[in-house]
């Protein structure tokens, strides 16, 4: 009985699991994994793919998905790029507003196509990833956008010796808990997800539920690009940010995130994030051959959803409707 | 008294087929307003009137003496009209509390964030008036179905509703959650709101309603006090004819070689040591309320559920590796209790719906193609024979027919492959009167050719009606078992209670005549 | 087909539309509709499309252009007809760009006649699979056969390792072949250490350009015709891939397993309690994609003739699914066919054409593209609701 109840915990708890099986095999591999800048590093690099997945969780929620986000990283950075560059000059932070804006504006299209059009989410999203990558592309004719030395400085901020990176992670994972759990709308993101016929009859307004997530993660996406921008040295170029969305999708989904929505929560997203980026810091710390590291990521989200599925089959047999007492007698 | 609703000559077409025609009534305030009829016969589009789903051809509406003209939902929720619905409203994933308040949050503070401390104080309090002990931050999906409607019922109490109208409360209740559902009735016309109630359970609406209104064809056909009503009274206006010929005469006898046969099946919190046989040309009902394990039974004969201990014989010879193909393979078929999602193919024509079992029957040549002359031959036979009513086969969708006609289909696509046993699951659900005496009539004609039948039903004046004998589920074991000699319902429902007290036994002894579901 | 199609429609429509529906304009609206339903839509908008931009652009209407453009829908085609398949049992293929790239490199490393050590003596299957003198069996007559077969069961292993871990652990097809494409073209660019493979034999060239008839429209009596005078008609890629389509289209719409596909991507359960083999016919046409995605490979490589680990990257997979949407095919499944897929790659093609002919830049194709993606996804929406106001009535 108590080997099965650890079990259970050990399999609803798999992404934890995996995580630190994964974090002790690294550090035994080699000592210098456990060094507390690495550890503030792995947050650093899981920071930009984290704030997208946070997005992603929201859309997800509803049982939609945003493939358009990496196109949406390059594209709203390019503008503020050109802006940056151009005549204009635009400082640091009107920059980032813009970018944001552009995030925003990007999000806002795709949830008119979901929510007024009724197009897939999935259809919508693949056609504005094409379009948005085309656009930013077409924009700079390709070639690669230099940020001035300001974007740097912007880059290598520091509070108490936290990095701006990790920051701006750690605010997008307080407002997005507090706006899932503590909010109304966040309530409301549960209730579409689970049913959006139901929703629509007890009163939500789904349409700006629906929107407000593609919003959100739009915002998210710029914002990730934008600070992934400063800590590459200011450089931006056509391949920025490519196959992105897949890397947030799985960060969500290996931290129990349904793709059918109503089931996730962002600090499952967050361990998802962490998780894939220290797989890829671990392989690279440890020399792996970096054509290998994909194959050992794919192989370890793998992993991620099939546990994912035992649990679920688990529950679901637990959740089997017992008619009568399972001990005998009365 | 004045009118809470008032409804006057109300009319609605869909396409220039009226369902609502020149309606005219009215609900005061503190009474219970019982509304009964057949399948179509307008009463779910005169609630969707009401609701604000749809909008009247002509008539008008009034409630609380002004013009009422409501154009959606939300419209009906403002005034104080809700709507407790047979499938539930409720998100699983969310708690009570959540639910209740899921479109009105209270909120406090600067951020304006959840009054989570409110919120679960008038739960807790809203769950004690219907004599709910469950904690509001309970996930709805943890609770009993019993449980999910009596929230449903919580949230229409907290939306201080002064019209709530039931449609069909009680499919999921036990009993005793119904006489619960009952006393909160009776609370609220005490405390002057109006109730709707509609259901095909006749006893029960006689029993609550101040007075009753009777539907057909979109017509108002009755509409009085309620001690002007009895049952028969009610049935001949529904139906339009009286009750004898509701069940057609059992013709045929069942022969004594045994088909079928369960020795000691068990699964550990669902069944417990079944045992049972079906012989050939026998109809063998199984009665049990909502939560015998009478369906849980059904899927695991059919090899959908797994079940631990005790074994399955097929014409003696035990059956391995229990699932849906090996059980076909062996000459068995399955009617669930819900066609929707598991016997229909709802987009796909009726032909192909028809011939979906008895396929690899129809392959020619090595690469298996379809024969389709022979296909739609078949089809139309079994359309012909269980009288289908439908247009071109091929082309309409099964979607676009209607209750009993899908049934038909989900019976003709077992029926071409010549099942020896045939497992019906509540088969005359949400069908009206005269397609359900058409279903018996193929039961009788199906036994007759020598099939072996084991129907499940809750109703047990169909079964009585139809069946060569009955057994009795409750909590997962038989209970009970009465040959067409020893029928009786009074004492058939003591086994399904469990030779208990019989609650109400007045009214469930004749009076459980459901003329349809949906 | 279409000939007995109509009347019954219009049929339906004039009962339908007796009561409420206005009369003034009505015949027009009807006529709307009626075009919108069929099952053709598709090909009209395509050739109304060619003929008014061949208006205003002549290069379109050139024959050379057409012969090539006609011969650039084969590849795509195959890929198309694989996941429309998966699209119909209401699943998806994320991993057909992927299979692509590495059947490509499996493909030439087998048969590729010399190697330069420079570019791959870091390549894990040097030595074993990869000499300086060529591939595994470079220069022998059993090359190119071995190749092919090599590719194609390549590709239907990837399918069954899909199907597999979909239906036998009830993975989300998404996620499943998300997975599987991160893994295989991250696998592919490891093998050949990111470089394409040349040398490959020309009897292989010749399944991506070869054609058994040709046609020559210039001036009669010239004594030598210039190559790109004759247009290619009947190509070995035209032969394979229609061939391809056709069986497919023939299993779809003859074959038990074709019946069996529509009913599991209608309604899983009516299906599996039905007897229906579920898993047995979801893990098939995973291989059935993944086989095509290795023809559409074998049509690339040879067309280029090179061993490419990153063919099938890119928007390819907005190609493929762009191509089976506009035909028709719903990604909620139960719905779809080859005929339409057809069609769907022939629209794409053709307005890659048109965009190519307006000069201009290949990003701003890709933006109109992700656009046409969209119309035609709204254009699905219209279509199934008209067809449900048809079905109420």
């Amino acid at each position: 009985m108590t080997r099965q109840k650890i079990g259970e915990l050990l399999l609803n708890n798999s992404t934890i699991v995996l995580f630190i099986i994964l974090f002790i095999v690294f550090g035994l591999w080699s000592p210098r994994f456990f060094l507390p800048e690495n550890m503030v590093d792995i947050v650093k690099q899981a920071a930009f793919t984290g704030i997208v997945a946070v997005g992603m969780t929201f859309v997800l929620l509803t049982g939609g998905i945003d493939l358009s986000v990496g196109s949406n990283m390059y594209l709203s950075a390019v503008v503020a790029g050109l802006l940056i560059n151009s005549s204009l000059q635009l400082a640091i932070l009107p920059a980032l507003l813009v970018t944001l804006l552009i995030g925003v504006v990007i999000g806002a299209f795709n949830a008119f196509c979901v929510v007024r059009l009724h197009i897939l989410p999935f259809m919508t999203t693949l056609a504005t990833l094409v379009i948005c990558r085309g656009l930013g592309t077409a924009l700079t004719s390709s070639q690669q956008i230099d940020f001035p030395e300001s974007m740097n400085t912007f880059g290598q901020i520091q509070l108490l010796g936290i990095p701006m990176p990790v920051i701006v992670f750690l605010i997008v994972i307080a407002v997005a808990y507090f706006i899932l759990v503590r909010t109304p709308l966040g309530r409301q993101i549960y209730a579409v997800g689970n049913d959006r016929e139901v929703a629509k009859k007890a009163g939500i307004n789904t349409g700006r539920v629906l929107t407000s997530v593609y919003m959100m993660s739009g915002f998210c996406a710029a914002l990730a690009g934008f600070v992934l921008v400063s800590q590459l040295g200011g450089r931006l170029d056509h391949s920025f940010a490519q196959g992105n969305e897949f890397d947030a999708i799985a960060a969500a989904v290996l931290g129990g995130t349904s793709l059918f929505g109503g089931v996730g929560n962002v600090l499952g997203t967050v361990i998802g994030a962490l998780l894939i980026q220290m797989v890829q810091t671990g392989l690279s710390f440890n020399l792996v051959n970096l054509y290998l590291q994909p194959m050992v990521q794919a192989a370890i989200i793998f992993l991620a959803i099939f546990f994912d599925s035992l649990r679920a089959g688990n529950l679901k047999r637990l959740k089997r409707r017992f008619i009568r007492p399972l001990e005998a007698g009365r | 008294m004045s009118d809470l609703l008032e409804i006057r000559n109300i009319t609605k077409s869909f396409f220039g087929v009226p369902a609502v025609k020149d309606v005219s009534l009215a609900v005061s305030a503190g009474q219970v307003l019982g509304l009964i009829g057949q399948n179509g016969a307008g009463k779910s589009t005169l609630m969707n009137l009401i609701g604000g789903v749809v909008l009247q051809d002509s008539g008008e509406m009034f409630f609380k003496s002004q013009p009422y003209h409501p154009r959606q939902p939300a419209d009906a929720y403002e005034v104080g009209i809700a709507f407790i619905h047979q499938e539930l409203n409720l998100f699983m994933n969310l708690t009570i509390a959540e639910n209740i308040f899921i479109s009105n949050f209270p909120r406090r503070g600067f951020l304006r964030t959840i009054d989570r401390a409110a919120i679960h104080q008038r739960t807790h309090d809203l769950l004690q008036s219907v004599g709910l002990d469950l904690s509001p931050e309970m996930l709805v999906e943890r609770i009993s179905p019993g449980e999910r409607q009596l929230v449903e019922i919580t949230k229409a109490l907290y939306q201080d509703a002064s019209l709530i109208i039931f449609d069909e409360p009680t499919t999921s209740l036990t009993a005793r959650e119904t006489e619960r559902l009952f006393a909160i009735i009776r609370q609220l016309k005490t405390g002057g709101k109006s109730v709707i109630y509609i259901s095909h359970i006749l006893g029960d609406v006689l029993k609550l309603s101040d007075s009753v209104a009777i539907m057909r064809d979109g017509q108002l056909v009755a509409l009085d006090t309620v001690n002007n009503f009895d049952i028969n009274r009610m049935i001949s206006l529904m139906v339009g004819r009286s009750i004898e010929q509701l069940y057609p005469p059992r013709t045929a006898t069942p022969s004594e070689k045994q088909v079928l046969v369960l020795k000691h099946i068990s699964s550990p919190g669902v069944v417990e040591d079944i045992n049972l046989t079906l012989n050939e040309g026998e109809v063998l009902g199984i009665f049990g309320l909502m939560g015998s394990g009478r369906t849980e039974l059904a899927r695991m004969i059919f090899g959908l559920d797994p079940f631990e201990g005790g074994e399955i014989l097929i014409d003696g010879k035990p059956m391995r590796d229990p699932s849906a193909r090996t059980s076909i393979r062996h000459r068995m078929a399955f009617v669930t209790e819900n066609r929707r999602e598991e016997g229909l193919l709802m987009n796909i024509d009726i032909a192909n719906n028809i011939g979906l079992v008895a396929l690899p029957t129809f392959a020619r040549t090595a690469l298996n193609i379809v024969d389709r002359n022979s296909l739609m031959e078949a089809a139309r036979e079994m359309v012909k024979a269980l009288q289908l009513r439908s247009g071109n086969i091929e082309q309409q969708s099964a979607k676009s027919l209607s209750g009993g006609n899908q049934q038909k289909v989900v019976i003709a696509k077992w029926l071409l492959s010549e099942p020896a046993i045939f497992i019906m699951d509540e088969p005359t659900r949400g069908i009206d009167v005269g397609a359900k005496y058409e279903i018996y009539s193929l039961i009788n004609q199906i036994s007759a050719e020598g099939s072996a039948i084991l129907i499940i039903s809750s109703e047990l004046e169909e079964l009585i009606g139809i069946c060569d004998r009955i057994l009795v589920m409750s909590r997962g074991e038989i209970f009970g078992e009465f040959t067409r000699d020893q029928f009786h319902d009074e004492r058939i429902l003591r086994a399904a209670f469990r030779e208990q007290e019989l609650p109400n036994t007045d009214v469930h002894h004749d009076a459980i005549i459901q003329t349809e579901n949906t | 087909m279409s000939i007995i199609d109509k009347p019954a429609n219009a049929e339906v429509l004039r009962v339908r539309a007796k009561p409420s529906a206005p009369p003034r304009g009505f015949s027009l609206q009807r006529a709307v509709r009626r075009l919108i339903i069929s099952d053709y839509f598709v090909l009209y908008l395509t050739v109304l499309f060619f003929f008014v931009s061949a208006i205003f652009f002549p290069v379109l209407r050139a024959p050379v252009n057409l012969a090539n453009q006609i011969q650039n829908m084969w590849p795509l085609l195959a890929v198309a007809v694989g996941e429309t398949f998966v699209l119909i049992i209401g699943g998806i293929d994320l991993s057909v760009g992927a299979t692509m790239g590495l059947t490509s490199v499996v493909g030439a490393m087998v048969m590729a006649t010399k190697l330069d050590p420079a570019f791959f003596d870091k390549s894990p299957m040097w030595g074993i699979l990869m000499h300086p003198e060529g591939g595994l069996l470079g220069g022998s007559d059993w090359a190119v056969p071995a190749a092919v077969i090599t590719m194609l069961v390549i590709g239907m292993s990837i399918g069954f390792l899909n199907g597999y871990a979909i239906t036998r652990f009830n993975l989300a097809p998404f996620m499943v072949t998300l997975v599987t494409s991160t893994f295989v073209s991250a696998f592919a660019l490891w093998l050949t250490q990111s470089r394409n493979i040349s040398g490959i034999p020309d009897a292989f060239v010749t399944l991506g350009k070869g054609d058994l008839i040709s046609i020559y429209l210039g001036p009669k009596l010239t004594s030598d015709i210039a190559r790109r005078d004759i247009l290619p008609l009947i190509t070995y890629p035209f032969i394979i891939s229609v061939g391809l389509a056709g069986m497919a289209q023939f299993m779809l719409s003859r074959t038990i397993f074709g019946r069996n596909m529509f009913s599991i991507g209608t309604n899983r359960r009516t299906s599996e309690i039905s007897g229906l083999p579920n898993r047995r016919v979801t893990l098939r046409v995973y291989m059935f994609s993944g086989f095509c995605a290795a023809v559409a490979s074998i049509l690339y490589s040879a067309r280029l003739a090179i061993g490419q680990p990153s063919l099938g990257g890119g928007n390819l997979l907005l190609d493929v699914i762009g191509a089976a949407v506009i035909g028709g095919t719903s990604l909620f499944g139960g719905k779809g066919s080859v005929r339409g897929t057809f069609f769907g790659v022939a629209f794409f093609v053709l307005l890659l054409n048109i965009l190519n002919a307006m000069r201009l830049s290949p990003f701003v194709i890709d933006a109109v593209k992700g656009l046409v993606i969209l119309t035609a996804a709204l254009l699905d929406v219209t279509r199934t609701r008209l067809v449900n106001m048809e079905n109420r009535a």
